[in-house]
């Protein structure tokens, strides 16, 4: 019938108009619901969400060791060539060659911060960091060099 | 009692006392001028930072902040920017049409101010046929419109006047019927008397449910003829740039979004004088003492209470709403407002005939 | 000279700068804006007289109606932006004169009026008056034109809604029946039956 679905029509035109004003309205006076980040004034509180991705970094734990093995799987998935590692050959005390991680070099001013890298990883060896300051006056200051001076593989890791 | 009606006369005689009618007719009207410009540029600085922080709240922000204590000088500083801006006139646009239509917008919206009381007894001008002065100028703001649009020489501009045009004069008419249902209780257009005929309770609450569903109407009409959102296909940001000051900057386009909020006060301002008695204070029927009490609070701090409590509900619209697309526009006007306030005109004509209302 | 006289004067200068302006435009949405400020500067002269109710009218009626609809045809035609061509002169010269003419008659009919002196009663009419007036049945009641008008103006938004009405949507699964006609020569539209289709499919309507 012609009335009923033309009144029914304005009735729930107003009810959803209604529930959509209780929502801002409660937004309105609640003010604990906030989330604006007051960046920089909490610069010493402000915490990021753990999925934040900013930059990629290694981990090194207490006795400067790193889980690189050099094996460049990273460097190959990288879709704008950020990563270039460089390999070199230790020699294991049975007298053997062994390739192993030079220079993990990181364009930091390339990366888009995909993850493809560290999904591709096989051994865990990099991960997203959360710092996000990245501005330097100096375009070369963002070539980083991701394992620290005198690091060494990790005993065990293939 | 705090009263500007004092103050009103007080001024009339000091001036007719020492100057002749002629004299009297320029100072009253500098002093009527200084303060409706004060008024305009206190309003423009208010709302717009009102609106900003209403939306913040809304959408769970904090909005402007900065500026002196929570952002009440960011408007200021805006303002500031504006008038130091560049005041760029197109190519190819139609100059004098160009720079003519800011001040057509500007000037209906001071012209509107006339009839409204702001307080008792403090009034510019108490015109007989009120309500119809109201409906015919607020039908002017359209032209200023259609000629920033066409004289921009700009294809989002036109398309912007153009739906401009077409959504105001739609808007008006269910506008204006929901104004003459309170004509009809009232009896009169003067906009004193319909203040007077709600001495002893507001038509809102007066008038049954006819009235609530006019206001609920007018609110809807007044939005649209405001070219707010969700009614702001004038401007649509995200369709036509915006619309018909796409091409204004600097100083030309302060005053068209100062024409913006001026005229969402003054529907408000019109809203709350039909429906919610202007300056009269919250009166019940015969409860002397609570009217009594009631009156101790200013007429200004009641027209002023209630006008911002409804332009808070039409910034509440914008910022809950999205946009409708034209022809959704058109069916609701023509599909649902005009004939409900039709009928609801004539169910309020039955109720005034028979003195159903209180 | 008083304030009001001096008001008269600018509305009368204003109004008759305007006209002027509108007649002499070359671009014609300019043409229209000036009509439209010549029909403002009527309205604020009937302020000045104190005729409220007439003033608002005229700003509804040919200010907000007319002018706006004529605003609106003019940004549908093609090429409103252009500068029209100067009209020729013979043109121009039966212009001036026909202008003349108008002018001569109405000064001639105001002239043999002779306006009382004098006689400067203050003029004021109540609104509802008006309103009296208009749907009075008595001696000098204008209820007859008025509801002549009203049936006038019925037809014409009936004959609006006939003229922009859709035909009714055809059920979808029957078959459709839509007239074409090919050419000017056939003698008889012919009726061609088409398979139902998802969308309407009207070549012309006949």
């Amino acid at each position: 019938m012609f009335l009923k679905e033309y009144l029914s029509d304005i009735y729930h035109a107003t009810k959803s108009l209604l529930t959509g004003m209780k929502r801002t309205g409660y937004y309105f006076v609640h003010p604990k619901e906030i989330i604006t980040e007051q960046y920089p004034d909490n610069r010493e509180t402000l915490k990021m969400a753990d999925r934040f991705r900013g930059e990629v970094i290694m981990p090194h734990d207490a006795n400067n060791e790193h889980a690189c093995t050099g094996c460049t799987a990273c460097e190959l998935a990288c879709p704008n060539a950020t990563i270039k590692i460089i390999t070199k050959f230790d020699v294991t005390p049975e007298g053997k060659k062994k390739k192993a991680l030079d220079t993990f070099v990181y364009h930091l001013e390339l990366c888009t911060m995909c993850n493809l890298c560290v999904e591709a990883c096989p051994t865990d060896a990099i991960k997203m960091g959360q710092n996000f300051e990245h501005s330097v006056y100096d375009r070369s200051m963002l070539l980083k060099k991701l394992n620290k001076p005198g690091s060494k593989i990790r005993e065990g890791v293939e | 009692m705090f009263s500007l009606q004092g103050i009103t006369s007080g001024i009339q005689s000091f001036l007719h006392a020492r100057f002749s009618a002629s004299g009297v007719l320029i100072f009253e009207s500098l002093i009527v001028i200084l303060l409706a410009t004060t008024l305009f540029a206190l309003l423009g600085l208010v709302l717009v930072w009102m609106e900003r922080k209403v939306a913040a709240q809304m959408q769970i922000r904090l909005g402007p902040n900065r500026v002196g204590p929570m952002g009440i000088f960011q408007t200021s500083a805006d303002t500031l920017k504006l008038i130091l801006k560049e005041g760029l006139t197109p190519d190819g646009a139609d100059k004098l049409l160009f720079n003519l239509a800011p001040f057509v917008v500007m000037v209906v919206a001071m012209l509107l101010l006339a009839p409204i009381a702001f307080a008792k007894g403090f009034q510019v001008w108490d015109i007989n046929i009120g309500v119809l002065y109201i409906t015919a100028v607020s039908s002017l703001s359209v032209i200023g419109i259609l000629m920033a649009g066409w004289a921009s020489n700009n294809k989002y501009s036109l398309l912007g006047a153009m739906r401009s045009g077409a959504q105001i004069v739609s808007y008006e008419l269910s506008a204006g019927l929901s104004i003459l249902t309170i004509v009809v209780l009232t009896g009169s257009l003067q906009l004193g008397d319909i203040i007077n005929a709600q001495q002893n309770g507001w038509w809102l609450f007066k008038g049954h449910i006819p009235v609530i569903i006019a206001f609920v109407i007018f609110i809807i009409a007044a939005t649209a003829e405001t070219n707010r959102a969700p009614f702001d296909m004038a401007e649509a940001e995200s369709e036509l740039t915006a619309g018909f000051h796409t091409e204004y900057s600097g100083m030309k386009f302060a005053l068209f979004f100062l024409a913006e909020y001026i005229n969402i006060f003054i529907v408000c301002a019109i809203a709350a004088t039909l429906f919610l008695g202007g300056w009269m204070p919250l009166h019940i029927g015969n409860w002397q003492g609570f009217n009594h009490l009631m009156d101790y609070i200013p007429s200004s701090i009641w027209f002023f209470a209630k006008t911002f409590a409804l332009i808070f509900l039409i910034m509440w619209f914008r910022w809950t709403f999205p946009r409708l697309r034209v022809d959704q526009l058109l069916n609701l006007e023509w599909k649902y407002l005009l004939p409900i306030s039709l009928f609801n005109l004539l169910l309020v004509t039955v109720i005034a005939i028979l003195g159903w209302h209180f | 000279m008083t304030a009001s006289q001096i008001i008269f004067y600018a509305i009368s200068a204003f109004i008759l700068g305007a006209g002027l302006l509108s007649v002499t435009s070359t671009k014609i949405f300019r043409a229209a804006i000036w009509l439209l400020f010549s029909l403002v500067g009527i309205a604020g002269l009937y302020f000045w007289m104190q005729v409220e109710f007439v003033a608002a009218v005229q700003i509804v009626v040919y200010v907000g109606g007319i002018v706006v609809l004529i605003i609106f045809s003019i940004f549908l035609t093609q090429e409103s932006g252009k500068k029209m061509p100067k009209p020729s002169a013979r043109k121009t010269v039966f212009s001036v004169l026909s202008a003349l003419f108008g002018f001569g008659f109405t000064y001639n009919l105001i002239s043999k009026y002779g306006f009382p002196i004098g006689n400067t009663k203050p003029f004021t009419v109540a609104v509802s008056d008006i309103g009296t007036q208009m749907l009075s049945t008595t001696n000098y009641g204008y209820i007859l034109p008025f509801e002549v008008v009203s049936m006038l103006l019925l037809a014409s938004m009936i004959g609006c809604i006939v003229i922009a009405m859709k035909t009714p949507e055809q059920k979808p699964g029957e078959p459709k029946q839509i007239k074409v006609t090919n050419n000017e020569d056939a003698p008889a539209p012919t009726v061609v039956v088409i398979p139902s289709v998802p969308e309407p499919l009207i070549i012309a309507e006949v």
